[in-house]
């Protein structure tokens, strides 16, 4: 148990100490006093989806807006060892879509134009060409692929570790272990936050608890469209390098990758159960579906051992696209979730964005994509991104 | 303990990276590769050190071998087949003498892949290349070298011969241990007025149930492990589980009740060198030992000092020049050192091992005096713990305890041998009943509970006679005095990871505490013996470094499967096993179709795969 808030009143309060939550107030801190500034999470460091993911960081969107943030977010993950003194071993071996059918490759041909505005050398390779990059793959039915190198994958716990040391060494209080039980409004603004440590006094509060934040929302007398989907990954024991990119399948939604510590790690899409985000139990159905389409595409892959597997929440909107901003409803109530899965590798563009909205400054995010407004309109969004697995 | 052979069959032939070797019929894969000495076997994963077995039951990465093209087969669960091809993983030119060693003399405190390697940043690829190349143990799988397509999924066991699995079984009571307490219970279960369908799983290659025809409402699956025991489904009554065959091939079993017999299992300990080949746990010494073969030792010292050190004295004459223990001796252990010719170290802490591959020497000290002693050794044998086997009760969400005595969790236990999860009961040394007496009595409790009315699961813990008692740990001050010593060489804290106990200490002093984080900071507990050898030791220099009680550093979640599963295994699992309906309250099968459905109809005493005779 956490000793509680070191004082009564803050500027704002984060709720979620995850990899956005950290981001947001890392750029906070260097903007404000950091002392002003708490940081509270239910579980222990690393509890929620920040480490649970499967650490892939990708630029292959269809909505231009999320290309760039993630183009953002890959040089920052470049920049990361040196600014805060971890090392996330961010190995960008490409991200490498399968296409099964033609209608598969022109969804993803269709990403190509997107990708390419921006600069990026996002490449089609034949089916000769993919099975060069990965060898061991069963090539049956395969059309083609779609690769961007500079795509890769990141350790996630070094890059919360880091963040973490920095905003202890800033002075911004951290506490886990600490659960959001009430979230106090005066005059349709934010006015205090009560946690299971203690209650403080507060101006501004930043929502970035991932499968938690429907629930943060709801404290607040808040009903929102972003509900948490249980997702489920393994890990197999590890074996020396033979994966360099990312895979991911259209057809089944599985997804995989190798660690630098040898593992493949990956998981699959499977009609999951939503549901509030309560525990997050591991399943036989998972544990068969996943090694079924692994070990059709990568037969090789068989003997291979499978180590543990473990599950988390995507944090899922209608539209595939997060939400970042203030609600209309709640003056200093900002929102900073429904990254439906790819928190981790937004985090990085995200978190400066969140830090200025907070701050009352402009961005450059459209509203029409990212607005918490969007789903309070009539009609709904009008954009959805169509690139949502892996 | 094997009977000693009659005259023997021939040997089986095979090959160990490319030499002509072989086994005597019922040996292991170990065994046979043990003749002179503990074996070098594998190097370990990041800074390439010499390993040899630890556990000697299929828990630790010591004995990894590829065996016919298949990556990280376990020596110790392996029995060779003629013509199989063994080669050693993780080294070059070759385990005795590989050059990726030179990492364990260039990092000689610990490697920093955390905070290091990060600059100059034109270099980074390079380093990402290198330690790619580096990470991992074995190859992927050669199908070249493979026994055909049938044998993929195969860990070089005996597949070919075996029957093929059934996909699914179901029964009224499952259980998971067939040793002394879980024999005990089926004996019992199977006797009852309603003649339960009982099916036991064990991970082992024998059973006091093997030794006769079993009952028809009796199943006995041997090298079988349940890998995971979900809670049960809401709204319905019984498990659905999945097991997993030592030669390949996964099951579905669903119970209407589960009685855990897991046992416990001898841990590891911490000091310099303790990875060094020779180094095994007491388990590991037994499973060494060949039938009718020279002893494996004949100077090794012996690290305990109750019933466990004893046994081990009793059952292996002739191997130990020394017995060291952190405290006095048990009397009765002294006595049988003595009578043994062993001599005694008690009150002293075993600083390192020492040798170039495999141990020589070994250093102690006097915690009373300070003095310092060097002793010959041709290994270390480790009997003063043992620790049950938990992630089975983590996984199906039992409420859990703290001991201090041995310094682990148990699941809370009424007074008829049931958990805090309706249905599941667990009883013997794994439940943390000691001794014969103790064990048996919770054996009979836990069948008096499964066979009365059911009822909501235990609502708190009793006291109940024999159990572990939440005592102060002597290792607690045992491993203060040890880290105030100084420095010798890398103190191991988790083998599968080559995680010294130095991380764990910086990791806490950048702020980063409790097991769950520190298993994400330093990777201890995410290898392939998952967590079994580091955690009882993690937790407690956990609450050293942390300055709390080891019940407060908290435990990591234990994910399945408990134990490694090949992928072909689960892809082979029936479709929609939590959509299929579940086991219900029905009255018992009958007894004659009860236990075998969905079997093969040689399951039973005849479904063990243990001679290939």
């Amino acid at each position: 148990m956490s000793p509680g808030p070191l004082r009564k009143d803050y500027d704002l309060v984060i709720v979620g100490a995850g990899v956005l939550g950290l981001f947001t107030a890392h750029h906070l801190a260097q903007k404000m006093d950091p002392r002003r500034i708490l940081v509270v999470d239910r579980g222990f460091l690393s509890y929620g989806a920040s480490g649970r993911n499967g650490g892939g960081v990708r630029q292959q969107w269809e909505t231009l807006p999320t290309v760039r943030l993630a183009k953002e977010s890959v040089a920052a993950y470049r920049r990361f060892p040196v600014e805060f003194g971890f090392n996330p071993w961010f190995r960008q071996g490409g991200y490498l879509f399968l296409a099964f059918s033609t209608q598969e490759e022109e969804a993803l041909r269709r990403v190509h134009a997107t990708v390419r505005q921006e600069g990026l050398p996002i490449e089609w390779l034949s089916v000769p060409e993919v099975l060069q990059e990965v060898p061991a793959l069963d090539p049956e039915r395969l059309v083609g692929g779609s690769c961007l190198r500079s795509d890769g994958v990141i350790f996630p716990f070094p890059v919360l570790w880091g963040l973490y040391r920095s905003l202890r060494r800033a002075g911004v209080e951290v506490l886990t272990r600490t659960e959001v039980v009430g979230i106090d409004r005066a005059g349709g603004r934010v006015s205090g936050v009560r946690t299971s440590a203690g209650a403080v006094q507060v101006r501004s509060v930043v929502n970035a608890a991932g499968g938690w934040s429907r629930d943060i929302s709801a404290l607040a007398g808040l009903s929102t469209v972003n509900a948490p989907t249980r997702h489920e990954i393994m890990a197999t024991e590890p074996l020396k390098a033979f994966l360099g990119p990312m895979i991911v399948t259209l057809r089944k939604g599985l997804y995989f990758s190798q660690s630098m510590r040898g593992e493949v790690i990956g998981g699959i899409n499977l009609p999951h159960p939503k549901g509030g985000a309560g525990s997050m139990p591991s399943s036989l159905e998972f544990l068969r579906e996943y090694a079924r389409e692994l070990t059709t595409l990568v037969p090789r892959l068989s003997s291979v051992r499978v180590l543990r597997s473990w599950a988390g929440f995507y944090d899922d909107t209608p539209d595939g696209l997060p939400i970042i901003g203030e609600d209309p409803r709640l003056h200093g109530f900002v929102h900073a979730n429904g990254f439906g899965g790819h928190g981790f590798m937004l985090a990085p563009a995200a978190g400066p964005r969140v830090a200025r909205t907070v701050l009352g400054e402009r961005t450059d995010l459209d509203p029409a994509l990212f607005s918490p407004s969007r789903f309070l309109t009539e009609g709904g969004p009008r954009t959805v991104e169509g690139i949502q697995l892996g | 303990m094997p009977p000693a052979p009659p005259p023997l069959p021939p040997p089986v032939r095979f090959t160990f990276d490319g030499l002509y070797t072989s086994a005597l019929p019922e040996e292991t894969l170990l065994q046979a590769l043990s003749r002179r000495r503990v074996p070098v076997l594998t190097r370990s994963i990041k800074y390439h050190r010499p390993r040899g077995p630890l556990c000697g039951t299929g828990q630790c990465a010591g004995c990894l071998v590829r065996v016919n093209g298949v990556p990280n087969v376990r020596a110790c669960r392996t029995h060779p087949k003629e013509g199989d091809r063994v080669h050693t993983e993780n080294a070059w030119p070759s385990v005795r003498l590989d050059l990726f060693g030179a990492l364990d003399r260039l990092f000689p405190r610990h490697m920093d892949t955390m905070h290091g390697f990060r600059r100059p940043l034109f270099l980074r690829p390079l380093y990402h290349r290198v330690v790619r190349r580096l990470a991992g143990t074995g190859r992927l799988p050669d199908p070249s070298l493979e026994m055909g397509g049938a044998s993929l999924s195969v860990s070089a066991g005996e597949a070919s011969e075996a029957p093929s699995p059934g996909p699914a079984v179901t029964c009224d009571v499952l259980v998971v241990g067939g040793g002394a307490s879980g024999a005990r219970a089926a004996r019992q279960l199977v006797e009852a007025p309603r003649s339960p369908a009982v099916v036991v799983l064990e991970r082992s290659e024998d059973s006091p149930l093997d030794a006769g025809p079993l009952p028809p409402n009796l199943r006995l699956d041997l090298r079988t492990s349940l890998s995971f025991l979900p809670p049960p489904v809401p709204g319905t009554r019984g498990f659905v589980g999945l097991a997993s065959r030592e030669d390949g091939g996964a099951l579905e079993v669903r119970a209407r009740s589960v009685l855990l017999t897991t046992g416990a299992y001898d841990a590891f300990l911490l000091f310099a060198g303790n990875d060094r080949p020779g180094v095994l746990t007491g388990d590991g010494a037994l499973a060494l030992r060949r039938a009718g073969g020279a002893p494996s030792f004949r100077r090794a010292v012996l690290f305990g000092a109750g019933a466990r050190a004893r046994s081990l004295l009793a059952s292996m004459p002739g191997s130990f020049g020394a017995i060291v223990a952190p405290g006095p001796l048990e009397p009765a252990t002294a006595d049988l050192a003595d009578k043994e010719g062993v001599k005694a170290y008690p009150d002293h802490l075993l600083l390192s091992a020492r040798g170039s591959r495999n141990v020589r020497s070994v250093l102690l000290r006097d915690r009373r005096s300070g003095s310092r002693t060097s002793l010959r050794a041709d290994g270390v044998v480790l009997a003063h713990r043992r620790v049950p086997h938990v992630p089975l009760y983590f996984q199906a969400g039992a409420r859990m305890t703290w001991r201090g005595a041995t310094g682990a969790y148990y699941p809370e236990l009424d007074e008829r041998g049931r958990t805090s999860v309706e249905g599941l009961f667990a009883a013997g040394e794994g439940a943390g009943f000691v001794g014969e007496a103790a064990s048996n009595a919770s054996v009979d409790r836990a069948v008096r509970g499964i066979l009365g009315p059911s009822e909501p699961g235990a609502t708190g813990a009793s006291a109940l006679p024999g159990r572990v008692e939440d005592s102060a740990n002597e290792l607690l001050p045992y491993y203060r005095e040890l880290l105030r010593q100084p420095w010798l060489g890398k103190r191991v804290v988790c083998p599968c990871e080559d995680v010294v106990a130095d991380e764990l200490d910086e990791a806490v002093h950048e702020g980063f505490t409790g097991t769950e984080v520190i298993k994400r900071y330093t990777g201890a507990g995410t290898g392939i013996c998952q967590g079994r050898y580091c955690l009882p030791d993690v937790v407690l220099l956990l609450s050293i470094l942390e300055g709390r009680p080891p019940s407060q550093v908290g435990f990591i979640t234990q994910r399945p499967p408990a134990w490694p599963v090949p992928l072909a295994d689960l892809a082979r699992l029936p479709t929609d096993p939590r959509l299929a309906p579940a086991v219900t309250g029905k009255p018992s099968p009958s007894p004659s179709t009860g236990a075998s459905q969905g079997a093969p109809a040689a399951a039973g005493a005849g479904g063990s795969p243990a001679s290939s005779g």
